[in-house]
């Protein structure tokens, strides 16, 4: 059996089954992308937070867009060149579209690594509007000392035992509750034993008893008299936590909740045929079958219907001694409080909240959230962010003993003067443009502008008087790393190897929402990496299938090099679609 | 068929291993049995579900029966049954997973991968499908899908509990709980739904080319048989319409893998946890609505489509005459389907969206009822003045008729915005759908099933147990569905757990007026119970008597034993790898029953005209001829 027209096109059409196809496949993948698209238009629409404009570094993404489009070009070319039946060129030409896919990929992972590394924290503070101002930067490392309190540690030492982000909860626990209910807290179970190390002892508080199932049946007993007997206790106090442990207890509670259920169902089911006897069947949709009638069954035909319930008990508590400061992702803590928390799977430890500030290198101060509440409010949103904590806050005590002088501004109440400085003389010069400066300008500082406001100064001392005088200056102007589309040491957005960012210390109970940017960050990023990633997820298939026609169509050329010349032009148009995507992604997501 | 000689396949010359030629075939015709048969059992499991929870709705305080509970085991029963009885967690699993299963693993496999599969390359008289590996694969990926949304019935978390639609931000946060995300009932139900995504695009390309590319010499577009019509603009509806649910399945599975916030509006608290939510928030939960219903809409044509497509087939084969208005049916398939894009909203009237779009989609909603009205008045118009011959499959078409006219029908009431806020999420709106669905959709695969078993296997189905399932199915739709549309009327809304008891206790404390309206028709749910058992008893038949024909039924006497004119009844029956044993062509329209000019009151497709007979040249340019009526 043959399927016609794979390598010869049928007359009334003019086409091969395979461009049929790929021209279909390639019509629903606009429907997909268009799906994203519009969810891209729809969460910017209706965006209750400034929606991050201009927020990536456009050199890779400009660099990929001109990649790419050389990559539709050569793959052409390649086609061509089977079409002509010049093997050796095809392999150059197809080796090129290649290479660019891996150079795309590249640079698209190094983007994404910066993303993944860079911090940034909402602050919920003070003043009328609740702060909500924005930092972003690299998150320090810190260890715990003897005391159990967290403590920074030097970046050279990010790679030792027991070090860990600066931005972990710790958590001085002396009780841990596990819910038997939910036999997945294998991983929590193993992280706290492996913190609590040989020097703490986890054990059982009370002694866990159900019955094992065989002895039910065998005699008139009760269910105090069943749990007295040898065969109910499954651990006693004082067994110390580990997953078998767990598991035994998770085992018996279920047997024993299983046993009670499989009794209940049957005095149930046995109290219902008796209503039904009594009552005829009408009548008995309306009662509703209580403990009560349960009992009053249980008097009458009590031979017959013996229940003994066991009723287990489905929480067991764990004793730590001595305390155990845990040290956890606020990520697996659905519940922080001072006395307690609660991880994902609902496990409660209890004890005393430890101070677990974020300790970062600030890299940029955006106050854009915070000008838009103030502005929703008709506050005058200058004075609002002039009053937020991390403008007045007072600063770690290691930097007042520099500040020998009477200044008693926080670094960050200094950067910001320097920008107030250098928006007034950027406004001065926009209007003699007719513009006016963007959200951007007013309420964010970016990375490059605080080097450049402390660079402006010989001894590198933040000072809005000569920040002022350069930006007022025509002729001289501000050092800005990220303006010189080539300078590589922003390449990908903030370099905290090459410079020293302000340090910041910001207490727990300050920190509102935090995360890397990472889809958890806000609805921008969540759509970028789902649209790059699909779209990274294309230009990898594409180029697997270029090259499997590149590595292994030899054979196919020498049988039949027209079908091979078929298939590298329907991979071209997968891969010409590819292109088109990015052509589309890299404005609304870079420039936009 | 014009053959390549470049093209070069040498596997046909070997007689294939079990393996290759039953399990991983790339035949259509095993392919689409494969189909029908995993269709089925979904089903039959979908089916189970829902007589648990009309269990739970008719009997909320009494513990499931020994039949129903059999099937559970007592770690599952202790985690998931109260006592024995349905708790409300599990009335959302199991609903959730009852259309889930029934939509995208029951009805759309069975209508569209089975009986297109099977049939459409043999109606256009094509060797297989184009893609034959291709179609192999979308098997393989729509079972693995379908499995793993079932299997996670038995995880800790339970399947999918945020009802089949899955909408956001509940389906966001359930089963948050668990810590391996790849491990909760709620991500498993995306990722299967990815993985249906994919099979169903793999196949509507597959179908569309097919058509395009493989139809026989002579078989021009007018001269396709309706059945392959629709089965091309039920490609193009799965083609363009499922990506963007894809979309929104990938997006909701980075807010539950990710944390991201795309469905995940600002402001949430979890009443469970008493904290809010540690979400980043801002998304848009009426986007989800979005994405899901421009698929969603289309989708009730995907099922409805080869149900009709199969009834419009029998109908003339069985009246022996043409099919009244084959070119109007036509066009307005082809509009119904470009409409169906448009009507998506019509499910959204009480999300907020404002009164100008409502009443744009009121419109477009209106305006589809025209060419499903003509679909359904054709085939009506087609029994008119025939000899109709009451054969099995007849008999299920003719009842697909007022069956599916009355779930048509319902339906306009709840296009109209003001009537819609009476009944959205009612009963009603469940009695309408499942007329469309139940006693109309699978009516008409039925009929497709005892029409072109012949074909399958070279034997009839008995009769008697065909009557024997048909007439206790008929009635016992009807006594499980039209209660549905009174009780939606009284205010009974479509999740309760209990059958609406709950709302009475609320009611009595006047709290709501329809307290008393629920009241007065709480006691019908039972009646609704017993029909949906005596439902599942009355498939036995079906079951038995596809397992005992296939060794013991009455064999075919030709190839063409219904006096047939589509080119499938050209092939040797069953037909083997490659389906035809002459160069099959096409000459005239696919419906040339009681022709005056001709012996036999049929005139296939594939018959060569007669050299006396009035010339007729296989037309090289569509819209030549049409059908005479």
């Amino acid at each position: 059996m043959e399927i016609p027209f794979i390598v010869n096109v049928r007359k009334d059409t003019g086409l091969i089954n395979s461009k049929v196809g790929i021209w279909l496949f390639l019509a629903s993948e606009v429907t997909l992308f268009g799906g994203l698209f519009s969810g891209y238009l729809f969460l910017r629409l209706y965006a209750d937070y400034p929606w991050p404009e201009r927020a990536l570094p456009v050199l890779p993404g400009l660099i990929n867009t001109f990649v790419l489009i050389g990559s539709s070009v050569t793959v052409v070319f390649a086609w061509a060149a089977l079409k002509m039946r010049e093997w050796r060129k095809f392999q150059i030409y197809m080796s090129i579209t290649l290479v660019c896919a891996l150079i795309f990929m590249a640079l698209k992972g190094i983007e994404y690594k910066a993303k993944f590394g860079h911090q940034a924290v909402q602050i919920d503070g003070d003043g009328p509007v609740q702060g909500h101002e924005i930092v972003e930067g690299h998150v320090h490392y810190a260890e715990l000392d003897k005391d159990g309190q967290i403590h920074e540690v030097d970046k050279e030492r990010k790679k030792e035992d027991g070090v860990f982000s600066a931005n972990r909860i710790a958590f001085k626990a002396s009780e841990l509750s596990f819910v038997l209910t939910r036999p997945s807290h294998e991983a929590y179970v193993k992280e706290i034993l492996k913190q609590a190390g040989d020097s703490h002892t986890i054990t059982l508080k009370e002694a866990y008893r159900v019955i094992n199932e065989d002895e039910l049946y065998k005699g008139d007993l009760n269910r105090t008299e069943l749990l007295e007997s040898e065969n109910a206790l499954i651990a006693d106090a004082g067994a110390e936590l580990s997953t078998d442990v767990l598991d035994d207890l998770e085992d018996a509670y279920l047997d024993a909740r299983s046993h009670d259920r499989k009794v209940r169902t049957k005095f149930l089911a046995a109290s219902w045929d008796w209503i039904r006897d009594e009552e005829g069947i009408d009548e008995a949709a309306t009662y509703v079958i209580e403990m009560d009638l349960w009992k009053e069954r249980r008097k009458e035909d009590g031979e017959k219907l013996k229940i003994v319930t066991l009723g287990p008990v489905a929480e067991v508590t764990f004793t730590i001694d001595p305390p155990l400061t845990l040290v956890l992702k606020p990520g697996d803590l659905v519940k922080v409080s001072d006395v307690d928390i609660k991880l994902r799977d609902d496990t409660v430890a209890k004890g005393e909240m430890l101070p677990s500030p974020i300790i970062m290198g600030v890299d940029a101060l955006d106050f854009r959230h915070t000008a838009q509440r103030a502005e929703a409010e008709e506050l005058d949103p200058f004075p609002v962010i002039e009053q937020t904590w991390l403008l007045t806050h007072k600063a770690h005590h290691g930097d007042e003993e520099e500040g020998h002088d009477a200044d008693h501004r926080n670094e960050f109440k200094k950067i910001w003067d320097c920008h107030m400085a250098w928006l007034k003389a950027e406004t001065a010069r926009l209007k003699t443009k007719g513009r006016e400066p963007s959200m951007n300008d007013k309420f964010r500082v970016n990375w490059d502008q605080i080097i450049a406001y402390r660079d402006v100064n010989e001894e590198l001392e933040y000072d809005a008087k000569m920040v002022y005088e350069y930006a007022s200056d025509p002729d001289d102007d501000l050092v800005l790393y990220s303006s010189g589309l080539f300078d590589l040491k922003g390449f990908a957005g903030a370099n905290h190897n090459e410079f020293d960012f302000p340090h910041l210390e910001i207490p727990r109970n300050k920190v509102g929402f935090e995360s890397t940017f990472t889809p958890r960050w806000n609805t921008y990023y969540a759509i970028y990496f789902t649209i790059t990633g699909l779209h990274g997820l294309h230009v990898i298939g594409g180029a697997l299938v270029l090259g499997y026609y590149l590595f292994f169509g030899r054979k196919m050329y020498d049988s039949n090099p027209e079908w091979l010349a078929n298939r590298v032009e329907i991979g071209g148009l997968f891969w010409h679609f590819v292109d088109l995507v990015w052509i589309f992604l890299f404005p609304i997501l870079y420039l936009m | 068929m014009s053959a390549d000689a470049t093209d070069h396949h040498d596997d046909h010359h070997h007689v294939l291993p079990f393996w290759k030629k039953y399990l991983f075939s790339t035949d259509h015709k095993t392919i689409g049995i494969q189909y029908g048969l995993a269709a089925g059992a979904f089903l039959l499991f979908g089916f189970f579900l829902m007589i648990v929870m009309r269990w739970s709705i008719a009997y909320p305080h009494e513990p499931l029966p020994g039949y129903l509970s059999w099937m559970f085991t007592d770690g599952w029963k202790a985690r998931w049954l109260d006592d024995g009885k349905v708790t409300g967690e599990t009335y959302n699993m199991f609903g959730a997973m009852h259309g889930t299963i029934m939509v995208f693993l029951g009805v759309v496999p069975l209508g569209f991968a089975a009986f297109g599969n099977y049939v459409t390359p043999l109606q256009i008289g094509a060797p297989d499908m184009a893609f034959p590996k291709l179609n192999m694969a979308s098997f393989w990926v729509y079972l693995a899908g379908g499995l793993l949304m079932c299997a996670s019935f038995f995880m800790e978390s339970g399947a999918a509990k945020s009802g089949w639609t899955n909408y956001s931000p509940l389906a966001g946060y359930a089963d948050r709980q668990i810590v391996n995300q790849f491990l909760a009932g709620q991500t498993q139900w995306l990722i299967g739904l990815v993985l249906l995504i994919t099979s169903s695009l793999l196949g509507a390309v597959n179908f569309i080319t097919t058509i395009i590319q493989l139809r026989a010499k002579g078989l021009t577009w007018m001269r396709l048989p309706f059945f392959v019509w629709a089965m091309l603009v039920t490609g193009f509806l799965l083609l363009l319409a499922f990506p963007p649910l894809e979309a929104a399945g990938i997006m909701q599975l980075m807010d539950r893998v990710t944390g991201s916030s795309f469905f995940m509006p600002s402001g949430l608290y979890s009443a469970t946890d008493s904290a809010p939510m540690d979400i980043s928030g801002s998304g848009s939960p009426l986007l989800f609505q979005h994405l899901f219903w421009f698929l969603g809409h289309p989708e009730v044509y995907v099922l409805l489509l080869p149900a009709i497509a199969c009834v419009a087939e029998i109908i003339p084969c069985n009246t022996r005459k043409p099919l009244w208005g084959y070119k109007p049916m036509v066009w307005a398939v082809i509009v119904l389907g470009f409409l169906s894009f448009i009507v998506w909203a019509h499910h959204m009237y009480l999300t907020g969206m404002g009164p100008v779009i409502s009443t744009f989609f009121q419109t477009t909603t209106v305006l589809i009822s025209v060419p499903s009205v003509i679909l359904l008045t054709s085939m009506i118009i087609s029994l008119w003045g025939g000899s109709i011959r009451f054969t099995m499959p007849m008999i299920w078409a003719a009842a697909f008729l007022p069956m599916f006219g009355i779930g048509g029908l319902t339906g306009l009431p709840l296009a109209f915005n003001l009537a819609d806020l009476h009944l959205h999420d009612t009963y009603y709106v469940i009695g309408h759908f499942h007329y469309v669905v139940a006693p109309g959709i699978l009516f008409g695969l039925f009929a497709g099933v005892y029409h072109w078993y012949p074909k399958m296997t070279g034997r009839f189905m008995d009769n008697f147990l065909g009557h024997l399932h048909f007439w206790p199915s008929l009635i016992c739709m009807n006594l499980l569905f039209f209660p549905m549309l009174t009780q939606g009327m009284a205010g009974f809304h479509r999740r309760w757990y209990n059958g609406g008891e709950g709302y009475i206790e609320k009611g009595s404390e006047g709290v709501n007026v329809f307290g008393r309206t629920v009241a007065e028709n709480i006691s019908i749910n039972e009646v609704m119970t017993g029909a949906a058992i005596a439902l599942a008893i009355f498939q036995l038949p079906f079951l038995i008597n596809m397992f005992i024909s296939y060794f013991w039924g009455k064999k075919v006497t030709s190839d063409n034993p219904w006096g047939a004119t589509t080119l499938e009844w050209a092939t040797p029956t069953p037909p083997g790898h490659g389906n035809f044993t002459f160069d099959v062509a096409a000459y005239r329209g696919p419906y040339e029953y009681s022709r005056p000019d001709h012996d036999s009151d049929f005139f296939p497709q594939w018959e060569e005209p007669k050299r006396d007979a009035p010339v007729e040249e296989p037309a090289e340019k569509p819209e030549k001829e049409a059908p005479k009526a």
